[in-house]
This record gives C-alpha cells, structure tokens and sequence, in this order.
C-alpha cells in the first residue's frame, strides 16, 4: 500500500521531537548553565551575558543528534586580538574540562563533548566566542567578531574573521517562524541530513528555506510543501544569495564549494524523483526515529468525569 | 487561528479576535502579570477544544512574575454558561508573561497539574494559553495537560 507521506512526515516530526530527550534535554541545560557561570566568574566585566545561539534558541533541533551553542560575547578591550580571545577561552575550558570531557578547537568554536555518563547520555556543548566591535558597542548593536580557527567555506583559518550580529540570526528564523510552519521544514531537512550523511550546514538549510518561502507560493500538504522547497534548493542552490541576516556582508552561500552546492541539487533532484515513483521512498530519506515510535493517538480525546460545570480553584501561574 | 498537538492527536481554535481581548486585558495590567479563565466547548468526537471567550477574574493578586488567579462569582457564571444556548464550560486559563517568552514555569506547570485533578474540574484536559506579552509585540504558548503530561500545540 501506498505510503501516506503528509501523515509519514507528521510522524516524523513526531518522533523527532526534542521533548522525547527530556532528560538529555535537561542535562544540557544543567551543563550550559553551568559553563555560563564559569566564563561570568573567570572573564567578570570583560564578558557580556553568554546566551544560547543554536538550534534550540531558534527551535529547529531535532532529537537525533543535538548539542548546545553557547554564544560568549566579550568586551572589545578584553583581548588584544581576536586569537588571544579564541586561544584563552580554549585554554580556561581545557583547563577546567579536560578530565571529564573532550575539549577542541572547531571552525569558530570551542566544542567540549563530555564523556559518556552512567546512562550512555553525552552532554555537547559548542561555546562560540566573540568580541565587540569597539568598546562598550555590544549594548547598541548586538554585533560580534568571530574568530576563524580553521578554513570555513571561502574563509581562510587564521587571516580572517566573521563579523556577525548572532541575535539578529535567532530572530530571523523566530519572525519567519509562522509562515506556513517554516520550522517544520527546517526540523525535517534537518532529519534528512542526518540519516543521510550529507554536509550542508543547518544555518544554510534555515536560510535557504526562507529564501524558497520568500520567494514561493508555499502552500498545500506537508509534502507538497517540503517539496516546493525541496524543488527550489534543486533549482537554485548554485546560484542562490543568502546573505547573513546578522551582516549582510557574510555570504552563507560560500560556507559550502561550488562542487557540493552541485552534489546538493543532485540529492534533491533524486530525492523528488525516487518519492514521486514511489512513496515508500519517503521513509528512507525522512525515517523515523527508532527510539521513539509514533502512538496510535485515535483514541485520544477531550475527556469530562461527568457533564457537568467545572469550578477551578483559585490558582497560581507564575 | 488553528492548532493542534500531533503528538496525541489533539486540536484547539480560537478566534483573532477573543486573542485581541487577551491581550488588550493583558496590555491593561502590564508590566504586572493578569489572565483569566477560557470559556468554549468541545467538538463532538472530542478531539477538537473550541476556545470562544474568557471571563476574567474579579479577585487576583498579581506582580511582574507571578499571578494568582481567584475563584469570588466563577461558580455562578460558570453554571450560567453551562445551562445556556449552546452550553459553554470552563477549558482553562491563560495569562500574560511580561517581557517574557510564553513558556511554562514550574509554578504553571503545578498550577495546570492541580486544576486537572480537582475534584470540581470535570475536564481531564485543560489548557493553558501564556502570552508573551511586550507593549508592542505578543506571542503564544498554548499547552494542555494529557495523561500526566503537558504538550504544546503548533500552528498548523
């Protein structure tokens, strides 16, 4: 029988949530925070409030594989360069996490994964830090420089940096978040990229969705709109712009070669070409997460005790 | 306005315009927190809850973080709107969080847990509408408790 892909990519979803981690969920915020007391306490008045960046302050993560980024905004005078700035915030977390985690130095990074607790669960958290632009700036414009430890797309480790406003990207997909569920496409590019191997960078795949809303009617089923999407990186990834909502002058297209923009369209050629011969094909390229399967929620209902007024008692939100 | 929780297979619609009355009454009382109780029906199968009006409270205690909803005329107004034409019963609650995102605290969460299982609630699912709420901007977290646990719906 003829697989129902607008009821599969639910479940997918579904099964997908981050909420189904709840306890892994939990310890990566216990480990966030506590990192973000450890740089207030090491670096005082020379940081800013460090603040999530990544996929949970933009609500697009998937349950299958996520970790923290934690944004640390520093004081220009803070450092003298921005390699001190990246070298220093290296050496304090080794320092501090070496015994009980693996710490390295990624493309704009820190990423510290710390070793597997009595569960099996393993807490990853990636602080990125930066630097204001001038002295005291931070507080008006919210921009940062990012330093580049290792080649990243067009830009060379070392020589260059990446100046970026890191609130303006999390607002970006929050303000783009309503239109016909955007998220939801994003949550399952995102699953298809896991599953399948394939490199793209999340912040690439949330753009150019945006750029296919923008730039589409986007409307109909799940599937029918995953596809218009899906047909628009296809026809556009070579040559599309997708300018850094956080500075205009990044071009996130040039995070990724000409040759794997190339590899990318192919992958979406073949994946609408496959689905559309076959639905069964959905389930290999959106499966679900084996870990969690979807309930039978036929049954599920609005229940009532017995017809009759409900009178609640006074009650406290806080 | 249309959601829905694909994780139980439940829905909720509410009205633009009874979410322009929240957040006007919201608006009314900012930067302090307010709410009041949601008024609706439930679709005959049950899976869909209408939301159609709110009474608000007339005794409260409220702050900038907390709000304490109180019970003084709910009793009669609620029996009111029960025996009228259609019959409309208590669904939830909702309430404001200033300057803030709408996600539940654990105060909202015990608050939402305690109404489920009062023995004067006849509903086993009520919901819970927070809203963040600026001066100029308002955004919405619709939660409901389900068997033990509470789930957020989506637009869809």
């Amino acid at each position: 029988m003829a697989t129902d892909k607008n009821k599969h990519l639910n479940d997918v979803l579904t099964s997908h949530k981050v909420s189904k981690e709840q306890d892994l969920l939990d310890k990566h915020k216990r480990k966030r925070d506590e990192i973000c007391d450890a740089l207030v306490e090491k670096y005082g008045a020379d940081i800013y409030s460090p603040f999530n960046s990544g996929s949970f302050a933009k609500n697009t993560a998937v349950n299958k594989k996520f970790d923290f980024d934690l944004m640390a905004p520093f004081k220009r005078n803070a450092f003298s360069t921005l390699e001190n700035m990246f070298n220093d915030v290296y050496d304090f977390l080794l320092e501090k996490y070496s015994s009980s985690a693996h710490v390295r130095k990624q493309k704009v990074s820190i990423g510290i994964e710390f070793f597997a607790d009595d569960k099996g669960d393993i807490v990853k958290i990636d602080v990125v830090p930066g630097r204001e632009l001038n002295q005291d700036q931070y507080k008006e414009d919210d921009k940062l420089n990012l330093y580049v430890y290792s080649q990243f797309g067009k830009l060379q480790s070392g020589s260059d940096y990446i100046r970026s406003n890191i609130k303006a990207q999390v607002q970006n997909i929050k303000d783009n978040a309503d239109r016909a569920n955007l998220r939801q496409k994003v949550r399952l590019l995102k699953v298809w990229k896991l599953y399948n191997n394939k490199t793209p960078k999340s912040f690439f795949l949330e753009l150019i969705t945006i750029k296919a809303f923008d730039k589409l009617e986007i409307s109909g089923g799940l599937w029918d709109r995953l596809k218009s999407v899906i047909e628009y990186i296809r026809d556009n990834v070579t040559t599309v712009s997708l300018p850094d909502p956080g500075n205009s002058n990044n071009e996130v297209a040039d995070s990724m070669s000409d040759y794997e923009k190339s590899a990318l369209s192919d992958d979406m050629r073949n994946m609408i070409n496959r689905i559309e011969e076959n639905s069964d094909y959905i389930k290999i390229y959106f499966p679900l997460n084996d870990k969690f399967p979807v309930e039978d929620t036929s049954n599920n209902k609005y229940d009532e005790r017995k017809v009759a007024p409900s009178i609640p008692p006074p009650t406290r939100f806080g | 306005m249309k959601l829905r929780n694909e994780e139980i297979g439940l829905f909720l619609e509410i009205s633009d315009d009874l979410l322009r009355t929240i957040r006007e009454s919201g608006l009314l009382h900012y930067p302090k927190e307010f709410g009041g109780i949601l008024i609706g029906n439930y679709s005959t199968d049950k899976k869909i809850v209408n939301v159609i009006d709110t009474l608000l409270p007339t005794s409260y205690k409220s702050s900038k973080f907390s709000f304490e909803r109180g019970s003084e005329g709910l009793k009669e107004q609620l029996e009111t709107l029960f025996n009228g034409a259609p019959s409309l019963i208590y669904v939830g609650e909702w309430h404001t969080h200033p300057d803030a995102q709408p996600l539940p605290s654990g105060t909202d969460i015990m608050g939402l847990t305690g109404i489920a299982k009062h023995r004067d609630v006849n509903i086993t699912s009520p919901i819970l509408l927070i809203v963040g709420l600026t001066p100029a901007s308002m955004e919405l977290g619709f939660y409901v408790y389900f068997k033990d646990k509470i789930y957020r719906y989506e637009t869809y």
